[in-house]
Parts: structure tokens; sequence; C-alpha cells
């Protein structure tokens, strides 16, 4: 190896290492900060690391938390499939049926975006009652216009010349579509689950507010009505738990199953 | 006059669309929107007005609520609400990004720790722990809205510098070492098309979220008329609020924002 490749690399070692230090040291800092605005502020208002821990710990082997999170978890599960198959279909509907663009596009997909997600769910609520169709049914709807939006994008971004190419070698739609089109929407259906699977966790939680009596926004609700804010930051902290173990165990290497289409 | 676009003997003659301004499908979308409202009307009229009011029902009470003062002092609270919590998220995720941009040395904290800890963080969460913390106040919905942006923010900040012009900044690295002239002078300039985006994909979640912030943690904005409809259970004004904002925020992305956009477009070629 030439000593400037080694220089190199040692520095970049070095780099990463520094870049570690930072971000490990953050969560320190942070733990550390809010250790010592627990002692200053009340409990009642303010419980330290280790009270929320506890929780934490308590709500783990708790079998009813188990209960809460399979419920809000699985409602998240089906409604990110509904979204993605309404949301696919709607943005695929123009490409197909082009009369469709402007409804489509400029009066569906804005009317959608613009809805408020507490709309959903009081709607929810009034339609379903206090059921699951309630919450499957707002977290869909919340999660409609993200899926549209990129699945959307992943269509324009298709070129005419490879649809051409898939026309030439076929006169079977589906086949140009499964062979040619689907592959290359690949990466933007991931990256639409991606986003729907974030909003899910941190947007439509709401749903579970009054359409639900199991699930965690519900426990959420009933911890904040109890005053139990150390069961609301440990929920909390049990939704960033779940939403990174998602991410990191089954998107990311999703993610990774494609390589970025290469333009003919 | 219609234009077209030769290409040769034998080959179709493409017209171009923008020259000609044509539209395919505006009609279409003006008969299925009337259709849908049709569908509306019919439905209404077998359902009762608890579970679904009418277009009939709901469109004299949009009428009523801009007859009243209230609805305006509440329409005023929420547009404070979004206006000062975009600004709040915007501010400090910028400085965020920018910094990291300067220090790559921390941008893995930044990226993979806080952003994934902001961003995982349930909105509801923030609300009601802003509740306990603030009680109910302005200063609730803002922090619980803000806080739910930044994340957003970020994010595409983050894009934003990283798709920057490198030779225009090397360029004016060139010209003078002081890294403030630069960023004033040249990065702030050259991200003004995606700090809008930005700004407009904030206002689209902060309009989503600040309802819900104003419905549990709030004593004022639209949030607070709809929990009030709510709890009197006056479902024809629960639809016509929601109408409204749909009519708002709709109206100002198209005749506002996208207007915006598309003079930046034309502006700045980086905005692709």
């Amino acid at each position: 190896m030439l000593p400037s490749d080694s220089q190199g690399t040692s520095r970049l070692s070095r780099f990463n290492l520094m870049q570690s230090v930072f971000a490990e040291g953050l969560i320190v800092v942070a733990l550390v900060a809010w250790w010592l605005g627990s002692l200053v502020l009340p409990s009642y208002a303010f419980p330290g690391p280790g009270e929320v821990f506890l929780a934490m710990g308590r709500l783990l082997v708790d079998p009813d938390f188990a209960v809460h999170s399979f419920a809000t978890a699985s409602r998240i599960l089906i409604a990110i499939v509904f979204a993605m198959l309404i949301g696919g279909g709607l943005a695929m509907l123009p490409r197909y049926v082009p009369e469709f663009g402007v409804f489509v596009n400029e009066r569906v997909r804005p009317i959608m975006n613009s809805f408020p997600s507490i709309g959903w769910a009081i709607l929810g609520s009034i339609w379903f009652g206090v059921s699951w169709t309630a919450v499957i049914f707002v977290q869909t709807a919340i999660l409609i216009p993200f899926t549209m939006i990129n699945i959307s994008e992943g269509l324009r971004e298709i070129s005419s010349e490879e649809q051409e190419m898939a026309r030439s070698f076929t006169r079977n739609k589906w086949r140009a579509f499964s062979l040619v089109i689907f592959p290359m929407l690949f990466p933007y259906l991931v990256t639409a689950v991606r986003i729907s699977y974030g909003v899910a966790w941190k947007i439509s939680l709401v749903a579970e507010l009054f359409g639900a009596r199991i699930g965690l926004g519900t426990l959420i609700l009933q911890s904040q009505t109890n005053n139990r804010i150390d069961i609301v930051f440990a929920v909390c902290l049990m939704i960033v738990v779940f939403f990174i173990l998602g991410e990191k165990l089954v998107l990311a290497p999703l993610a990774r199953l494609y390589r970025a289409p290469q333009r003919i | 006059m219609s234009k077209s676009l030769a290409l040769g003997r034998g080959f179709r003659v493409f017209p171009l669309r923008r020259e000609t301004g044509d539209k395919p499908g505006v009609v279409t979308a003006w008969v299925l929107s009337v259709l849908l409202l049709l569908i509306w009307q019919g439905a209404a009229m077998f359902m009762p007005p608890y579970l679904l009011p009418s277009p009939a029902e709901v469109f004299p009470l949009i009428v009523e609520l801009f007859s009243t003062r209230s609805f305006y002092y509440h329409s005023a609270m929420s547009l404070w609400h979004v206006a000062a919590s975009i600004t709040v998220a915007f501010a400090v995720s910028l400085v965020i990004a920018v910094l990291a941009h300067f220090q790559p040395v921390i941008r893995k904290a930044v990226y993979e720790r806080l952003n994934l800890f902001l961003s995982s963080f349930s909105t509801i969460g923030w609300t009601f722990l802003a509740i306990m913390w603030f009680g109910l106040n302005e200063f609730t919905v803002i922090f619980a809205v803000a806080v739910t942006l930044t994340p957003f923010a970020l994010s595409n900040l983050r894009t934003s510098l990283e798709e920057l012009d490198s030779e225009a900044v090397e360029m004016a690295a060139s010209f003078g070492r002081s890294r403030l002239r630069n960023l004033q002078l040249v990065i702030l300039p050259l991200m003004v098309p995606y700090i809008f985006a930005t700004l407009r994909i904030c206002l689209g979640v902060a309009w989503k979220v600040v309802l819900t912030a104003e419905l549990f943690g709030g004593a004022s904005g639209l949030g607070y008329l709809v929990s009030r409809a709510r709890a009197n259970f006056e479902i024809p004004t629960l639809f016509a609020i929601f109408v409204v904002i749909v009519c708002f925020v709709y109206l100002t992305d198209k005749y506002v924002l996208d207007v915006i956009h598309r003079r930046l477009r034309k502006n700045y070629a980086a905005l692709g």
C-alpha cells in the first residue's frame, strides 16, 4: 500500500471515530441534561431518566402493553398496505387513462393532502364508531397523499424511451408493467412505504385517540388523563424504539435490494 | 396559434402542449368533481345528518361561519400558530443543517441521532407532554407543531445543502476565506429555491397537525372550534370547518405557493 493511501485510510478512520464520539456523546449529553432537568423540575411534570426507564421496563413485562403494541403495529401495517394500494392505484390512473390526470393530480391529491388529520380522526369515529375499521380508515386516509405523491414522482421519472422499448418488445401491457415499469418503480415504492411508516408512527396515532379502546395512542391518552407523565414518556420512547427497529431491520434492507435504475 | 414540432418526413408531428395551452382532462375533472358532489348529496339523503350532512346543509353553514367575528379570530390564531411554528422549526433547522454542513464530524450526531429521534417521536406525545409542561395555551400549540416540523425541515435542508452547485461554492471559497461571508453571499442565495420548497412542505404538514395540537392543547384556533363543535355534536359545522380548511390550504398552495415556485424555477435552474 502506498504511504499516501495509508495516511488517507487512517485519516478516514480517525474521522469516523470522531463522528461516532460526537454521535454517542450527543446521547450522553441529552441524558445528563434530562437528569439535571428532572432534579430541578417536579417529577409529575418532568420525570428523570431513571423513572422513565423503570416505566419502560414495567411496560415491557406487562402483557397489556404487548396487546396495545401489537394492535398499533398491525393497524399501521394494514393501513400502509391499503394506502399503497389506493394511493398507487390513484397515481397510476392518469398514466393509463390520461383524461383522469387533472382530476387525480389537481383535485383528489391536493384535497387529500390538505385535509387535517384530526378531521379524518373525528369523521372516522363518527362513521365507524370505536373499532379497528375506524382506526384503519383514518390511518389509510392520512397516508394516501404521501404514497400518491411518491409513486407519482416515480412514474414521472420513468422516461418515455424506456416505455417505448418495453412496448416494442411486447404488446402485452401486464408483461411490460411487471418486467419494465414495476422494477423501475420499485425504489419509489420502497420510499413510499418508508415515508408512510414514519408518518404512521408519528402523525396517524391520532386515529387511536377517538376510534380505539386499545393501542399505543389510547395508552398515551389514558396516561395523560391520569397524570402519569412517566408512562407518556415511556410509551413515546417505546414508539421511537419500535420505529427504529422497523426501519433498521425491515425497511433499510428492503431499500438496499435495488440499485438506482441506469438511464439508457 | 397552434405550433408543432416536426421531426422530418415519416415522423409523427407532436403538438407542443405548452404552446397550445390545452390540457387534457380539464372538462373530465370538472365533470367528476360535480359528480362527486352529487354523490355526496345523494348519499346524505339516505343517511342521518349526524353521520353525513349534505352539501346543501354544509354550504350555508360556511357562509354563516364567515359572518361571525369569532371565526376570523380563530382562523387568525391558527394562521399565527402555523406561521410561528414554521419560523421556529425552520430557523432551528437551518442553523443545525448549516453547522453540520461546515462541520462534517457532527453530521452523524445530527442526522443519525437527533433527526432520527425527532422523526420517530409521536406528535400526540409532544402535544400531551407540552400540555403537562406549559398548560393549555398558545405556546403549547406552537411547541408541539414546531417540534413535529423540525425533522421535515432538517431533512430537506440537508438535501438542499448536499445538492448545492459545488463549483459555485468552490469559486466563492477562492474569493474569500470568511465562511460567514460565503454563507451570506453565495450559499444562502443558492439555497433560496430549496428553502422555499422546505417551507412549502412544512406548511402542508403544519396544517395537518396544528388542529390536533389546538384541539388538545389550545384555547384558540380552528382546532378549538372543531373541539367545541365535536363536544356539541354539531356535525354539519365540523364539515363546514373542514371544507373551509381544505379550500384555504388548496387555494394558498395553488395560487400563491405554486406561482412563487414557478417564478423561482425560472430564475434558479437548480430547482429542476
